[in-house]
């Protein structure tokens, strides 16, 4: 009894309260969720049992069912593609933008801070003034396109099935440049100058040292944005509900948004809990890495 | 970095501003469309400044209902801060203070907690929410919904602004006879004030553009957020340009303005704790 005294006054009982307070609000909307979403993926779920504690198990064939959908692999690399063209973009235009960012020059640091006025946007609004922009025969895209001699005909981003996947990337391309700016020039910052003016004495050209000291250094750094990147890109479902709508005919459809339709506007609950257990799967994946890699970089 | 001259500073000062220009042509787009009239709206080839600026806000905000939109993003969004700032920031202050195994173990899963995206965690919330009768008050189930999303990020954030305090004004308190509740009432907190406040503006901010959870749990058009209610009206088949902008206007514009205005507050906020 006198330990267990001890251990209150001196703070841990304080501190494991504090912890538990938001942990215990976490494992009842996060994790608890989480779970039922798998319990979900393996019953007949509709709008009739919905409400109902005792739904049938029907063991893999919401899975097989996901799987089978003619859908399901057009969908599937429309995802992967989303991922990669966005990543990658967001990627070497954010770092293209750090990079010059990190000069010397008057009022450098707050204008950078201007592009997060694009990260500070709602998903919605951001995808309502693209689809504005992208717009088809009044779009001020298409016309400065034409303007430079880059199209002959007009692109019809949101309706033309070849390219309406494009318009929700370009979108999130836009939307994820400030982030990975901002992550990547705190790394910059970071680099010691001293070792650019030593090798700029032994005589390294700018590429030079691009290539032999800026990214060795950034390794760690780019590979946590890198695996946000993947992250960000994943939850993205706002630009979709305001550009295309998956559409047309799942065109530009991606698995988060598909999973939501399967849920909301076609009732096939336990199929839409399918997509989600194997979407979560994923994302805790690389999150698992991103989170141990920079837990491994702070420790050393 | 060497020293440089004036003139390349004044020339890369010039092309960092046309990149910016360049980068917030969106903004400006969206704003330039608002207060165009509907023709010059789709006149080709497009204006790039209004000839007969309108001023519709008026007529936009009563014609798309925008007072309640507002108002329901608005209470979305407070009630979300404010239930974030009660639970994460004990949580913050003791996993800034504690270092042990369980603590460790405790952060990682805050943050593996803070990557699950909306859109696929609404499925089991919209069932378990008909199942416990939470359908019955779907605004506060967003809040709730949302609040779990964001608590992570609350966390981390507030919690690199507890480890800048010194642990020693604290240690003080407690010898003066304070509990230790009141340290952290009355010592800690208003210490690490500015951080708290920046990251639950962000809060703010980034639940005033909820759409996944409004979307599926709030049916009563009397309910719903400004995003909702601006989704109806987007999509490949819209037409009142003019109009969706002058709402999105309307809809970002303090937004942007409290951004502005704390913008570097909210950076190195941001950037503090993102990476640890």
């Amino acid at each position: 009894m006198l330990r267990f005294d001890r251990v209150f006054r001196d703070g841990g009982g304080f501190d494991t309260l504090l912890v538990m307070l938001a942990l215990g609000y976490l494992v009842v909307f996060s994790a608890f969720p989480l779970i039922y979403n798998v319990v979900m993926s393996f019953q007949e779920v509709d709008l009739f049992s919905l409400a109902s504690f005792d739904r049938p198990f029907v063991g893999w064939d919401n899975y097989s069912e996901v799987m089978g959908e003619r859908v399901f692999t057009p969908i599937f690399w429309n995802t992967v593609q989303f991922v990669g063209l966005s990543v990658f973009f967001q990627l070497t235009i954010g770092f293209g933008l750090a990079l010059f960012f990190q000069q010397d020059f008057p009022g450098a640091t707050w204008l950078r801070g201007l592009f997060l006025a694009g990260w500070i946007l709602p998903g919605l609004v951001v995808g309502a003034v693209w689809g504005w922009i992208l717009a088809g025969d009044f779009g001020v895209l298409n016309y400065v396109l034409q303007s430079l001699g880059l199209i002959e005909g007009k692109i019809f981003w949101l309706s033309d099935p070849s390219v309406s996947l494009y318009s929700g990337i370009i979108a999130n391309i836009w939307l994820g440049i400030p982030f990975n700016m901002i992550l990547l020039s705190v790394g910059l910052a970071a680099i010691p100058a001293d070792v650019y003016e030593a090798a700029e004495l032994d005589g390294a050209s700018r590429l030079h040292r691009f290539l032999t000291i800026t990214l060795p250094l950034m390794r760690a750094q780019l590979g946590a944005v890198i695996s946000l990147g993947v992250i960000f890109t994943l939850q993205q479902f706002d630009l979709f509900a305001a550009l295309t709508r998956g559409g047309p005919s799942n065109a530009s459809n991606v698995l988060q948004y598909w999973a939501w339709q399967l849920s909301f506007e076609e009732y096939r609950i336990g199929q839409g809990s399918v997509v989600s257990v194997l979407m979560i799967l994923f994302v805790v994946i690389v999150a698992f890495v991103y989170v141990r890699s920079t837990r491994n970089e702070h420790a050393g | 970095m060497l020293a440089k001259n004036l003139w390349t500073r004044w020339v890369l000062l010039a092309v960092a501003l046309v990149m910016v220009g360049f980068y917030l042509f969106p903004v400006y787009w969206m704003y330039i469309t608002a207060l165009k009239t509907n023709t010059e709206t789709f006149q080709n080839p497009p204006t790039f400044w209004p000839h007969d600026p309108q001023f519709r806000f008026a007529e936009v905000w009563v014609k798309y209902g925008l007072d309640s939109y507002i108002k329901n993003s608005a209470i979305i969004a407070a009630g979300t801060v404010a239930l974030v700032v009660i639970l994460g920031t004990g949580c913050a202050y003791a996993l800034a203070r504690v270092r042990s195994v369980w603590m460790d173990l405790v952060l990682f899963t805050v943050l593996m907690m803070q990557v699950l995206p909306s859109s696929l965690m609404i499925t089991p919330i919209f069932v378990a929410y008909n199942q416990v009768g939470m359908m019955d008050w779907p605004r506060t189930g967003v809040v709730l919904a949302q609040a779990a999303k964001v608590l992570p990020l609350y966390i981390v954030l507030v919690r690199a602004a507890f480890t800048q305090i010194p642990k020693e004004l604290e240690e003080a308190a407690l010898v003066d006879g304070n509990s230790r509740m009141g340290a952290f009432l009355f010592i800690a907190v208003p210490l690490a004030r500015n951080g708290i406040m920046v990251t639950a503006i962000l809060i703010f901010m980034q639940s005033l553009g909820e759409y996944v959870y409004a979307r599926s749990l709030i049916t009563d058009r009397a309910l719903q957020p400004a995003t909702v209610g601006l989704q109806f009206l987007t999509g490949p088949n819209a037409s009142d340009w003019s109009g969706i902008m002058t709402y999105s206007a309307i809809y970002v514009t303090p937004i942007l303005i409290l951004f502005v205005a704390l913008q570097r507050k909210i950076v190195s906020g941001l950037t503090s704790g993102a990476l640890k």
